[in-house]
């Protein structure tokens, strides 16, 4: 029976599937509407409602197919592509334009993103100040709510910030997706370690010249955020250093290859992410005894976390985002959602529903406000 | 030992439940607490620096602020000085400065608003050149460029 509804991809019964999305059904109203929905606007409150809806129905899918990152996926580039429209759209409303001026970085009125993070550390501590033109507290993306969100899903998530919170990761996942098939096949996963090199770079310079010289220089994302004006050399190289990373690592090396180019070998947060794997509660993990090392997880891994080496050993890398492809992959079930001192191969399934609830319910909340934007912008356009 | 680890584990994912539910609703009050912690300033590089006098007019004010030569373990031989023009504006502006507090006028500064052009005169060599000058919700902001120069150095 197990077999045919695994081939069937229906992993629970409908009813107990729906009995194991009632939490979340339940807690998301809760967070989303405050208890009660307010539809005195009718854009804002049917955007909600959909929002609410959508994002439950994936929670459900997820119990009743027994599969995780296609349904994560939907919701993660989605959540993606309503970020970049929430913040493009508020500065082409306030500024008539996607990039900011002198003014805007004097007022310190440029919105905060946690990829600055590991450039504040050694300031920080060492100036006892934070290196960026935001707002501490108060107003569109503040320091203290970005840094508080952050720690919270890191501490309890690892790197799966990087498949479960993160508002630009959706965008290589996404293009990642786009073939069938690796046109590039042999990358060396050396360059895995990269992220840890480009760290300590963006962490020293920073520190030396008190700007956060990855937004400033290098971040791929300003392509689809908001970026310096172009006024000067200067101003021109930066817009033409992150268009460049942007097409080569976050569209077209994520399209010939099926991984996450963008994550795996450029971003620093994602380095500091990875050490927080080593503290988590929750890990992936590999029961030796069914595993049958067909090497299949390896192959769909899009982080370069898994190797045949690894798999030999029982070992998920500090790499690992729990996103859950391997494990939709694997047609053992031998690589599987753990916790923390729970042996491989045991309390699988009560390992796989808490870490969903966890990990989804993060995911829920802070993508909401963004996709409800975009689809009240979307309701807009139509009526 | 396993039994331990075992338990040790569930509580850890139960903390890590908890983290998360309360995480959003608490978002406010954390993040305001997190706000008054020590280093969570911004480095006066991007407030301009403290406003160190005032000169006030008719419609509009001058904030001078204190140089800033900020750098990340000691002060750094360059520098610059912020002038925040509030209020009504003329549509051209002249002052003339005196940063340090000698005494002496340091620099003039000259701004015309419909023009959007600013000049600048130094009379000292510690002033060396305009950084920034731009239109703000506020009024206007100029930035001077400051160079620290030895006393036994000075003309
Ligand atoms: S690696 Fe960086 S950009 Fe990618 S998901 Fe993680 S934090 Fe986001
Ligand atoms: S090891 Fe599995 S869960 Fe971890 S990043 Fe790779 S595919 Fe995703």
């Amino acid at each position: 029976m197990d077999n045919i509804l695994t081939i069937v991809g229906m992993q629970k019964s409908f009813g107990k599937s729906l009995l194991y999305s009632l939490p979340m059904f339940l807690i998301s109203f809760m967070f989303l509407t405050g208890g009660r929905p307010d539809f005195s606007n009718p854009a804002s409150g049917i955007a909600l409602m959909v929002v609410f809806l959508f994002v439950n129905l994936l929670y459900f899918l997820m119990h009743y197919t027994g599969k995780t990152d296609r349904f994560r996926a939907v919701l993660f580039i989605i959540f993606a592509l309503s970020l970049s429209y929430t913040l493009i759209h508020n500065m082409l409303e306030v500024r008539k334009s996607m990039s900011f001026n002198q003014a805007d970085i004097l007022e310190c009125k440029i919105p905060f993103c946690h990829l600055v993070i590991p450039m504040m550390l050694l300031p920080a501590a060492f100036t006892k100040s934070i290196i960026f033109p935001g707002s501490i507290i108060g107003g569109f993306a503040n320091i203290s709510a970005m840094v508080v969100l952050w720690l919270g899903a890191t501490l309890v998530l690892g790197r799966g910030f990087c498949s479960w919170g993160c508002f630009y990761g959706g965008w290589d996942d996404g293009f990642s997706r786009v073939r069938k098939r690796r046109a590039i096949k042999q990358i060396s996963d050396l360059w895995k370690w990269m992220p840890f090199a480009v760290l300590l770079m963006v962490m020293l310079t920073a520190a030396l010249s008190l700007t956060p010289t990855y937004c400033s220089w290098i971040c791929p994302f300003k392509a689809v955020t908001e970026f310096e004006q172009v006024t000067s050399v200067e101003s021109a190289t930066k817009a033409g250093i992150f268009l460049s990373l942007f097409g080569g690592l976050v569209v077209v090396l994520p399209v010939m290859t099926r991984k996450r180019t963008q994550c795996s070998f450029l971003c620093p947060l994602g380095a500091i992410s990875s050490l927080s794997n080593k503290i988590t509660p929750f890990t992936v993990k590999i029961d030796k005894t069914a595993c049958t090392e067909c090497y299949k997880c390896v192959e769909v891994c899009p982080l370069f976390a898994l190797s045949k080496e690894g798999i030999k050993e029982g070992e998920v890398s500090l790499f690992c985002s729990k996103c859950g492809k391997c494990i939709d992959a694997c047609p053992k079930k031998a690589i599987h959602y753990g916790i923390r001192g729970i042996p491989a191969g045991t309390m699988k399934n009560f390992s796989r529903n808490l870490f969903l609830f966890v990990s989804f319910l993060f995911m829920a909340v802070f993508s909401s406000g963004p996709i409800i934007n975009t689809l009240q912008g979307v309701l807009k356009l139509i009526f | 030992m396993k039994r331990v680890k075992i338990v040790a584990g569930l509580l850890w994912a139960f903390i890590g439940l908890i983290v998360i539910i309360i995480l959003f609703p608490g978002l406010n009050s954390f993040s305001s607490s997190l706000s008054r912690a020590p280093f969570m300033k911004l480095n006066p590089r991007y407030t301009g620096g403290a406003v160190s006098k005032q000169l006030i007019s008719e419609r509009c004010t001058l904030d001078v602020r204190v140089p800033v030569f900020n750098g990340f373990l000691k002060e750094r031989n360059t520098g610059f000085v912020q002038l925040d023009w509030r209020g009504t504006l003329p549509d051209k502006i002249c002052d003339s400065i005196d940063y340090d507090e000698d005494g002496v006028k340091d620099f003039c500064i000259a701004i015309d608003r419909t023009e959007m052009k600013t000049t600048f005169e130094s009379y000292n060599v510690q002033a060396k050149n305009i950084i920034i000058s731009t239109p703000t919700s506020y009024g206007w902001a100029v930035r001077i460029g400051l160079l620290k120069v030895p006393k036994s150095k000075l003309p």
